[in-house]
């Protein structure tokens, strides 16, 4: 299989270049500290409140970078291509937001990222700060081992960071906020698909080869095979696929509420999001689960993977308060 | 004269490893391909870069200072080996600071504590298909070499065996730890890059001291 064409001028440069187009077109929105390597919100008020910062790999925008802004984060550390930003980053990301009321550091459960942001951390301990982490483990595909790394983080990241977001925005202290974010993260568990792999830029070719009537299912957002090998099929059985073993894993009951999310890879159509979003919506409905809230679109994206994953997140009224208060990022806003 | 590396062997030994490290860069990169995601060696080469390029600029640098400048270099690398390697040699770089500098005894002291270092913030054991798989084997060598009566250019060569061949019966293990886990039973035929990294730095040690010690 050919390599998907790519807009490039070489693998090195691209991530900065990016970085720069990212800033340039929101201008109002955020700035892009250079070196090292960090975003933060261009219109900050300098209220005291509680910071939250999150950051991973480039790769997988618009996280994290498009969440940054009022009532999301208040900094965003990017990596290099799939690899967590340095510890070196965060410490200055977490030290440029700190107000005096604490930080919150939100991290996707993955060796590098908590490595670094741990270190990060321990450092601004250290130097008097209070910093508190949030670890998003949501992949159910990564579940049942239990020597290993844990569940990935996938998706969820996005209601951990839009629900701490709001908190900290509303004047909560530093405990609240993390135990909102560990309530969150708690109760959402994630599955994807690929219908085709991604590509490296400048990469030779896709990370894996998938044949004609096959999908890769339990794929994570780094373009590393997934977890079984099965036949394609029409968009509703494939949504069976993905929202039943996720609604077994949160053991959701009749009359339970859902924040749901269909999360597009990175080269998957929205008109395919929506009609996922459809079979979904269906299969919770049917099952007496109500979809209190929805979101689809591309957000956690695995470069130019086609595929989607579907993220339920276990809905208080409290929780859907915080999801439905204003947010005004570059890739979020409401 | 102490049997004990001073700051020319320590520039020589790093200057091995950046060229062998640049030159294996795109093998690293495809051994992570083939069970994680393919940027091993693209992630770390500027890091290595980095501080080759450090180190060289810093000729009156103690071989404390030397190992802190590499540390330091892998730190800003970011990734998981990025900054497992920094705290690996921030352990060399402690030790060498002692009243005997990096002599032998120094030299198995570091590899001990930095081993543990690693384990402690990767959460890795031996037999986990990662980069403690040749860290292990090579800080047996030192250790039990710095009690025989040699030199450290033989523990050096005895650590380097040792990695070796931790890194290369990496192949034959499932990942346990590391992006790689994820791929279960995938990962099996593939030697580790972290662990194959460890193997290259002790290998230019040996080689590096055996050039010097042929010239002098």
């Amino acid at each position: 299989m050919a390599a998907r064409r790519q807009f490039l001028n070489d693998p090195e440069t691209l991530v900065a270049q990016a970085l720069e187009g990212f800033e340039r077109s929101n201008s109002d929105i955020v700035r892009w500290n250079r070196e090292p390597s960090f975003v933060v919100r261009a219109d900050d008020d300098q209220r005291p409140r509680v910071a939250i910062v999150s950051g991973g790999g480039s790769g997988h925008e618009p996280l994290h970078t498009g969440f940054v802004g009022r009532g999301m984060l208040d900094a965003a550390v990017p990596g290099g291509i799939f690899a967590s930003p340095s510890m070196i980053q965060v410490k200055a990301a977490t030290d440029a937001v700190d107000r005096g009321l604490g930080v919150v550091h939100v991290v996707k459960n993955y060796t590098g990222d908590v490595i670094n942001f741990g270190l990060a951390r321990d450092l601004a301990i250290d130097e008097g700060l209070a910093v508190e982490t949030v670890i998003v483990d949501d992949d159910l595909a990564t579940d049942g081992s239990g020597d290993g790394p844990g569940r990935r983080g996938t998706a969820a990241v996005i209601a951990v960071e839009k629900i701490c977001g709001a908190a900290a925005e509303a004047g909560a202290d530093l405990a609240r906020v993390v135990a909102l974010g560990q309530q969150v993260a708690a109760g959402s568990r994630s599955l994807a698909i690929a219908l085709t792999a991604c590509t490296h830029p400048g990469a030779p070719g896709p990370s894996f080869e998938l044949a004609e009537g096959e999908i890769e299912f339990g794929v994570g957002i780094h373009g590393e095979r997934g977890i079984d090998r099965r036949a394609f099929a029409p968009a509703r059985e494939l949504a069976e696929m993905l929202v039943w073993p996720v609604a077994a894993a949160l053991a959701l009951e009749r009359g339970e509420r859902v924040i749901a999310i269909v999360n597009g890879l990175g080269s998957t159509h929205p008109l395919e999001l929506s009609l996922m979003f459809t079979e979904a919506a269906d299969l919770l409905d049917g099952s007496g689960v109500e979809v209190a809230r929805s979101l689809v679109g591309s957000y956690v994206t695995s470069l130019d993977m086609a595929g989607c994953s579907i993220t339920l997140v276990r809905a208080t009224h409290e929780l859907i308060e915080l999801w439905d208060a204003p947010v005004c990022t570059p890739g979020l806003r409401w | 004269m102490a049997d004990a590396l001073d700051g020319d062997g320590v520039r020589a030994w790093v200057a091995d490893f950046v060229a062998a490290f640049g030159a294996a860069r795109v093998a690293l990169d495809e051994l992570d391909r083939r069970s994680g995601d393919g940027d091993f060696g693209t992630n770390l080469l500027p890091a290595v870069e980095r501080a080759g390029r450090e180190l060289a600029a810093a000729p009156a640098a103690s071989v404390s200072e030397l190992f802190t400048m590499l540390s330091t270099a892998f730190m800003h690398a970011g990734g998981t080996s990025g900054p497992l390697f920094g705290v690996w040699f921030r352990e060399f770089a402690r030790a060498a600071a002692g009243p005997g500098g990096l002599d032998r005894e120094a030299l198995a002291a570091a590899a001990v504590n930095g081993l543990a270092a690693v384990q402690r913030l990767g959460q890795a054991g031996v037999g986990h298909k990662t980069m403690v798989d040749a860290m292990s084997p090579a800080t047996d060598a030192l250790a039990s070499a710095a009690g025989q009566s040699r030199g450290l250019r033989d523990d050096l060569v005895d650590a380097a065996v040792a990695a070796r061949e931790g890194a290369d019966a990496t192949a034959g293990l499932i990942a346990r730890r590391g992006r790689a886990s994820y791929v279960g039973e995938l990962s099996r035929g593939v030697p580790d890059p972290g662990a194959e990294a460890v193997a290259m730095f002790f290998e230019a040690a040996s080689r590096s001291l055996a050039a010097r010690s042929a010239a002098g």
